[in-house]
C-alpha cells in the first residue's frame, strides 16, 4: 500500500473514532443538561486559551509523557503495570521525605537528591509488584492495584500524622517547601525547564532501550514466549523485575517532580491520576512512541480545560476522563470493526 | 452408510492439501488411509468430520450431498473422528466428559450407560476420575465410547496408536474389527505405519502429495505400499547417513540421580555417556524420558545424586549454568516453547548469539539462513515459517560450543526429506564429539540413528542396550512393560 | 450474644454487594471471559440506582436501573472482547476508568442528597428463631438475594447439564464446539448475566449498604476486591461467597477497632483490605511456583495443607474463540 494510502487509512480510522467519541460525549452532555458546543469550547479554551493556561497544559503534559514512556517498558514484556499510580505516589513521598530536613537555602544538589530519592521510591514500589508476580504468581494487576491503595493510605497517614502541618492537618497537604527548594519555573509559571528536559530525555531513553538494545529485545521476547525466553538464557523473571523497576523509577521521578516543581508539598492527590491516564495514552498510541507526545498533549488540554467546568458550568471535572476513555474505546472499536470487515471481504 | 468423495480439492492459500480426490467408502469395511506426513490424510478426514470445507468438490453420504458440514452436523449424520490428541476436557470427570454433547440423561442414567458400554468392550474406566489423570490410551477409549453412544456409523481414527501401549493397541484393533462386523460401520484408520495397516485393514488408500495414488485390497505387499507412499525413486527406506563412533571416556555421568518434575519423579538413575555418543530414548508419553532430557538440561529438579558433566558437578546449579557448560535443549513444541512467534529471524539470531560472547564460531544471521537452508528472509517472523523451517531455525541457533544436545522428537511433523536433513546436521555435530540424547515416538528412527537405546516404562528406566543388540519389536515390548529388562 | 448476632447481621449486610459482584464475575469467568470493568461498573450502577430512585421516589426502579447498567457495560466487554477480538483486559480496564468518571460526572447533582433506600424486610417465622432470628430475620432484600443466588448458582454450576456446559466452555471451547455446544452464545449470555449481578451489587451499595451518592461513594475498590475473591474462591460460588464474607468481616472488624482505638490512623482501616487481597492471592497461587515446590519436598506436611488452597483457573480464561476456519 502506498504511503499516502496508509496515511489516509490511519487518518480515516482516527477520524471515525473521534467522531464516535464526539457523538457519545454530546449525548452524555445532553443527558446531564449541559450545552454540548459551549462545553467543548470551554474545555479547549481552558486548556490553551491563554499563555498561563498553555503553561499549565504543558505542566500536565510532562508527567503524562514521563509515565507513558515508562509504561512502554512494561508493556514490552506484556505486563499490565496498573501499579504505576502508586509508584508515582511513592516517588512523591520519598522526595518529600528527602527534603524535609532541609529548611532553606539549599543547593541544586539537594533538589537533584530529591529527584533521585523519588526515583528510588518509585522503583522500590514497582519492584515489590514485580517480585509478587515473579515469585508469588500474583498478577501485576492485583499487586499493582493493592499497592496503589496502600500508597494512598500511606500518603494520608503521613499528611495527617507525622508530617502534618502544625495546627492545621488538612487535605491541602504537608507544610509547603521553602521556595529555595522549588524547581524554578518559566517567569512565574509553575512549569520548569528541568522537568521539560527530563520528560524529553525519558522518551528518548525508552525508545533507545527498546529499539537498540538487546535488553529491550529480550523484553519483547519474554512477552511473546516466556518458556522460549528461559531456554534462550534470557532470564525472564529478572527482565520482568528490571522493566518494572525502571518504569517505577520514571514514575517516581514524575511524583518527585510534582512535589518539587508543581505543588511544592505532598498532597493526597499528588498523582492526579496521571498513572491511569498514562495507561490510556499508551493504549491509544498502540504502544508506538511517536504518537505519545501528541496524544499526551491532547489529554493534557482536556485535563486542564476540565478545571473550568465546575467553575463555569457547575459540571464535574470528570468529563475529561470520560472523553479520554471514550476515545480509546472508540479507537478499539474502529480497529475491531475494520478487522472484521477485512475478514468478511476476504471470504467473499 | 456409504461415503463418497467427489473431485475433492482443498487449498490453503498456495498450498494444495488435497487434489482431485475421488473415493467411495462402503459400509462394514475397515479402510486404511496411508501416506507420509503432509500427504493430505488429515485434511481429507477433517472435511469428512466437518472441521473444514472442501475448496472444490462434494462429500456425499448415502447419495445425498452433505452441503456445509460442521463437527456437530457431521456427528448428527453419523460421522465421528477420534483424534490423536483427544478433544476432551481434562479438568472434568470421566462421566462428565461422556455426558457433554450426548443425549439428555440424568446423572444416574449417564453412569449406567457408561458402565454398560465400557463393559462391552472391556475398557476399565472409573467414572469419577478426572480425565487429566488418564493415559492417552484411556482417553481414546472414553472418546470411542462416547462416539459409539452417539450412534456413529463412520468412525475415523487419526493416528490412534501413537502413545498407547501394545495391549491397548491390540484391544483397539479387536474393538475395531468387532465394530465393523456388527451393524456395518465404516472404519477409517489413518496412519503412516505400514505394519499396523497391514494388520488391521481390509482395503488401503494411499495418498501422496495430496493425490490419491492407490487403492488396494488386502493382502498387501509392503514394497508396493512403500512405493506408492514415497514414489518409485524413493522405494525402500532411504539410506541413513553415516554414523561415527563415539569417543572415549566418561563425558557425562549420572550417579543415583533422582529427578523430579511437575507430575512425577524418576527414581535413581545411573548412567554414563561418552562424547559423540547418540542415545535414543524410547517410551510411551509420560514414561520418564521427557524428565531425563529436562533433567540433563537443567530444567528439572535433582533431588539427590551427582550429575557430572565433563568433570563439573551440576546437580545443584541453575539452568543457566547448564547452558554455559555447553548443554542445549530443543523442545518438541517448536513454536510454543522454543521460538518467539512474532520476532524475526534476525532478532532470533541476535538473542541467541549476543555479539560480545562466543565470537567467531557463532553465526551471523545471513550465514545461518544460508547454511541451514531456512526458507525465509531476515525479516520473516518465526510464526510465518513452516514446521520444517522452524526446526532448521532451532538447529541454526544451537551455539557452536555445544557439547551435549538434548532433543525432544527432532523430526516430529516433518516430511521424510526434511527429517533426513535434520539428521545429517545432527550427525555432523556428533562427529565433532557432541553427545546427543533424543526422544522419539518413531522406533525405526531410534534404531537407525542411535548408538544406544534407553527404554522407559512406567516412570522408570527399564533397559539400556546398544542399538544393534535390540530389535524394534523388543523395544515396543519393553516400552509396554513386557519382555525381559536389563 | 446480642452483640455477636448484631455483628454477624452486619457482616451479612456488608458482604451482600461483594457476594453479588463476585458471583457474577465467577459466572463470567467460568465461561472464559474476564470482565475487568467491575470497579467502574459498580460505581456507575450505584450512581444510576440512586439517581433513578431519587428522581422517581422508588428504590426498586433504582435497582432495576443498576441491573441495566451492569448489563450495558458487560455488553461492551463482550462485544469488543469475544466478538471483535480485542484484548479483554484492555477493554475492561478502559471501561473501569470510563464508568467511574461517567459516574462522577453524571452523578454530580445527586451528591450528598438523601434519597429512598430499599426497605428492610422482616421475615415472619425466621425473625423469631433463637440466635438466627436477629441475624437473618431483618435484612435488606439484597442480602436475601445474595444468599439465595449463591446457593442457586452452586447447584446450577455443578448439578445441572447447563452448568456442565458452562464449565466445558471455559475449559476447552474447541472441544465444546466440536460437541455442538454453542460456545459463543454461552459466553455472551453468561457475561451479560454476570454483568447484571455486578450492576445489582452497585445498586445494593447505594440503596442499602452505603446509601446515597458522593464522591467518593464508599464502594471504590470493591470491584477490584471482587475480582480477587473470584480467584481466591477458585471460581466456585460457595468458596467465593465465603471469601466475600471474609472481607466483610474484616470491614466490620475494622469499624469496631477504629472505635476502640481512636489513636490508630484512619487510613489504615481504609487501606487494610488491599494487602489482605494480595496475601489471599499469594496463598492460592504460591503452590505453583518452583521455589515453593522445592520447599514442599522438604516439608511435605506444609505442602499438603497448602495444596488444599491452590486454585486453577478455567483453562480458556481470557482467550479468544473464533469459530470461523
Amino acid at each position: 500500500m502506498s504511503y499516502a494510502a496508509k496515511f489516509s487509512l490511519s487518518f480515516g480510522r482516527l477520524a471515525a473514532a473521534v467522531f464516535l467519541s464526539l457523538v457519545f460525549t454530546t449525548l452524555i452532555l445532553l443527558v446531564s443538561g449541559a450545552p454540548p458546543l459551549h462545553t467543548f469550547v470551554i474545555l479547549v479554551a481552558g486548556g490553551i486559551g491563554s499563555a498561563a493556561k498553555l503553561a499549565q497544559t504543558i505542566a500536565v503534559w510532562i508527567p503524562l509523557v514521563l509515565c507513558s514512556s515508562a509504561l512502554l517498558l512494561t508493556f514490552a514484556p506484556g505486563l499490565w503495570n496498573i501499579g504505576i499510580e502508586g509508584q508515582i505516589i511513592l516517588g512523591a513521598i520519598f522526595a518529600t521525605g528527602f527534603l524535609r530536613p532541609f529548611p532553606a537555602g539549599a543547593s541544586p544538589l539537594v533538589l537533584a537528591g530529591a529527584l533521585i530519592a523519588g526515583m528510588i521510591g518509585g522503583a522500590l514500589w514497582a519492584y515489590i509488584a514485580g517480585v509478587l508476580r515473579t515469585w508469588g504468581r500474583v498478577h501485576e494487576i492485583f499487586g499493582g492495584l493493592g499497592l496503589n491503595f496502600v500508597a494512598l493510605g500511606l500518603t494520608l497517614w503521613l499528611i495527617f500524622g507525622p508530617w502534618r502541618r502544625p495546627g492545621v492537618a488538612s487535605m491541602s497537604g504537608t507544610e509547603p517547601l521553602h521556595p529555595s527548594l522549588w524547581l524554578k519555573g518559566f517567569k512565574g509559571f509553575s512549569l520548569s525547564p528541568v522537568s521539560l528536559v527530563l520528560a524529553l530525555l525519558a522518551i528518548f531513553l525508552v525508545i533507545y532501550l527498546l529499539r537498540s538494545t538487546r535488553w529491550g529485545l529480550s523484553l519483547k521476547a519474554v512477552g511473546q514466549n516466556p518458556e522460549a525466553a528461559l531456554l534462550f538464557g534470557l532470564k525472564p523473571n529478572k527482565r520482568i523485575v528490571e522493566a518494572m523497576a525502571l518504569c517505577g523509577a520514571l514514575a517516581g521521578l514524575t511524583g518527585a517532580l510534582q512535589v518539587v516543581g508543581v505543588y511544592h508539598r505532598l498532597l493526597p492527590a499528588i498523582s492526579s491520576n496521571y498513572g491511569y491516564t498514562a495507561l490510556l495514552v499508551t493504549m491509544l498510541a498502540s504502544f508506538r512512541p511517536k504518537l505519545i507526545p501528541p496524544i499526551c498533549f491532547f489529554f493534557a488540554v482536556l485535563n486542564v480545560g476540565s478545571i473550568q467546568l465546575p467553575l463555569q458550568l457547575k459540571l464535574d471535572s470528570s468529563l475529561s476522563g470520560v472523553i479520554q476513555g471514550v476515545l480509546v474505546l472508540s479507537v478499539f472499536l474502529v480497529h475491531g470493526l475494520e478487522e472484521r470487515w477485512q475478514l468478511f471481504r476476504r471470504k467473499k | 452408510m456409504r461415503v463418497e468423495f467427489q473431485d475433492i480439492h482443498k487449498y490453503y492459500g498456495r498450498v494444495r492439501a488435497n487434489v482431485g480426490i475421488n473415493l467411495v467408502l462402503e459400509p462394514g469395511r475397515i479402510y486404511g488411509l496411508l501416506g507420509e506426513n503432509g500427504a493430505g490424510k488429515s485434511t481429507l478426514m477433517k472435511m469428512l468430520a466437518g472441521h473444514t470445507q472442501p475448496s472444490r468438490g462434494r462429500v456425499i453420504f448415502n447419495g445425498k450431498d452433505t452441503g456445509g458440514l460442521n463437527p456437530s452436523r457431521a456427528l448428527a449424520m453419523g460421522v465421528g473422528m477420534l483424534y490423536q490428541d483427544p478433544l476432551d476436557f481434562p479438568a472434568l470427570d470421566v462421566w462428565e466428559n461422556f455426558r457433554l454433547g450426548g443425549r439428555q440423561r440424568d446423572k444416574k442414567r449417564v453412569l449406567s450407560r457408561l458402565q454398560e458400554l465400557a463393559e462391552r468392550f472391556h475398557f476399565g474406566l472409573s467414572p469419577e476420575e478426572k480425565v487429566s489423570e488418564l493415559t492417552v490410551g484411556e482417553r481414546q477409549q472414553l472418546e470411542l465410547l462416547r462416539l459409539l453412544d452417539l450412534g456413529v456409523k463412520v468412525l475415523i481414527l487419526d493416528e490412534p496408536t501413537t502413545g498407547i501401549s501394545v495391549t491397548q493397541k491390540e484391544m483397539l484393533f479387536t474393538t475395531m474389527s468387532q465394530l465393523a462386523r456388527d451393524r456395518g460401520r465404516t472404519i477409517i484408520f489413518v496412519s503412516h505405519k505400514l505394519t499396523e495397516i497391514e494388520e488391521l485393514c481390509q482395503e488401503v488408500i494411499v495418498l501422496r502429495q495430496g493425490r490419491l495414488v492407490a487403492q488396494l485390497q488386502s493382502p498387501f505387499q509392503s514394497e508396493d505400499l512403500l512405493q506408492f507412499m514415497f514414489g518409485a525413486e524413493h522405494a525402500g527406506t532411504a539410506e541413513s547417513p553415516e554414523r561415527s563412533q563415539p569417543g572415549r571416556g566418561e563425558f557425562i555421568q549420572l550417579e543415583d540421580v533422582q529427578l523430579s518434575g511437575d507430575k512425577y519423579s524418576l527414581p535413581d538413575i545411573s548412567l554414563q555417556i561418552r562424547p559423540g555418543e547418540i542415545v535414543g530414548l524410547a517410551g510411551l508419553e509420560g514414561s520418564g524420558q521427557e524428565l531425563l532430557l529436562r533433567g540433563l538440561a537443567g530444567l528439572a529438579r535433582v533431588l539427590k545424586g551427582r550429575l557430572v558433566f565433563d568433570g563439573e558437578e551440576l546437580q545443584d546449579r541453575p539452568y543457566l549454568k547448564f547452558r554455559q557448560a555447553g548443554i542445549h535443549f530443543l523442545p518438541a513444541a517448536r513454536l510454543e516453547h522454543g521460538l518467539f512467534p512474532d520476532l524475526s529471524l534476525n532478532e532470533h539470531f541476535h538473542l541467541a548469539f549476543p555479539p560480545q560472547n562466543g565470537g567467531r564460531d557463532n553465526l551471523l544471521p545471513e550465514e545461518g539462513i544460508k547454511k541451514f537452508n531456512i526458507q525465509g528472509q531476515l525479516s520473516t517472523t518465526a510464526r510465518a515459517l513452516s514446521g520444517g523451517n522452524q526446526q532448521r531455525l532451532l538447529l541454526a541457533l544451537i551455539p557452536a560450543q555445544t557439547r551435549l544436545l538434548l532433543l525432544e522428537h527432532p523430526t516430529r511433523g516433518l516430511d521424510h526429506g526434511a527429517g533426513q536433513q535434520v539428521w545429517s546436521h545432527l550427525l555432523r555435530r556428533c562427529r565433532q564429539n557432541t553427545a546427543l540424547l533424543f526422544s522419539s515416538a518413531d522406533l525405526d528412527e531410534i534404531k537407525a540413528h542411535s548408538h544406544r537405546v534407553l527404554i522407559f516404562y512406567n516412570r522408570q528406566l527399564v533397559a539400556d542396550r546398544p542399538s544393534h543388540a535390540i530389535s524394534v519389536e523388543e523395544m515396543g515390548r519393553l516400552m509396554a512393560g513386557q519382555g525381559r529388562a536389563v | 450474644m446480642d452483640f455477636l448476632a448484631l455483628t454477624l447481621a452486619g457482616i451479612l449486610s456488608a458482604g451482600a454487594p461483594l457476594v453479588l459482584a463476585t458471583l457474577g464475575e465467577t459466572l463470567t469467568e467460568r465461561a472464559g471471559v474476564i470482565n475487568l470493568s467491575l470497579d467502574g461498573t459498580i460505581l456507575l450502577a450505584a450512581m444510576t440506582a440512586f439517581a433513578l430512585a431519587f428522581v422517581s421516589g422508588n428504590p426498586w426502579l433504582g435497582l432495576l436501573g443498576s441491573i441495566a447498567v451492569g448489563i450495558a457495560t458487560a455488553s461492551i466487554v463482550v462485544f469488543m472482547g469475544p466478538i471483535l477480538g480485542r484484548s479483554q483486559l484492555a477493554v475492561g480496564f478502559i471501561l473501569t476508568l470510563l464508568c467511574r468518571d461517567l459516574a462522577y460526572f453524571l452523578g454530580n447533582p445527586y451528591a450528598r442528597q438523601f434519597g429512598p433506600e430499599l426497605p428492610v424486610w422482616s421475615i415472619p417465622g425466621v425473625r423469631d428463631l433463637p440466635f438466627i432470628g436477629p441475624i437473618l430475620g431483618y435484612q435488606s432484600p439484597v442480602v436475601y438475594l445474595s444468599l439465595a443466588l449463591t446457593v442457586f448458582f452452586w447447584w446450577w454450576l455443578f448439578s445441572t447439564r447447563a452448568g456442565l456446559e458452562l464449565r466445558a466452555v471455559g475449559e476447552e471451547p474447541w472441544a465444546a464446539f466440536a460437541r455442538g455446544i454453542k460456545v459463543q452464545r454461552l459466553r455472551i449470555m453468561y457475561t451479560l448475566l454476570g454483568g447484571a449481578l455486578v450492576g445489582l451489587a452497585g445498586g445494593a451499595f447505594s440503596l442499602a449498604v452505603k446509601p446515597g451518592w458522593g464522591r467518593p461513594q464508599g464502594a471504590e475498590g470493591a470491584g477490584w476486591i471482587a475480582l480477587a475473591i473470584v480467584i481466591f474462591g477458585g471460581w466456585h460460588p460457595l468458596r467465593a461467597a465465603l471469601g466475600a464474607y471474609l472481607f466483610a468481616t474484616l470491614q466490620v472488624l475494622g469499624i469496631y477497632l477504629q472505635e476502640q482505638f481512636p489513636g490508630l490512623p484512619a487510613p489504615l482501616f481504609q487501606v487494610a483490605p488491599f494487602p489482605v487481597m494480595i496475601l489471599t492471592l499469594l496463598l492460592v497461587n504460591v503452590g505453583s511456583t518452583t521455589w515453593f515446590q522445592d520447599l514442599a519436598f522438604r516439608y511435605p506436611g506444609m505442602k499438603r495443607w497448602l495444596s488444599r488452597w491452590q486454585v486453577t483457573a478455567p483453562a480458556a480464561l481470557g482467550q479468544d474463540f473464533r469459530p470461523e476456519k
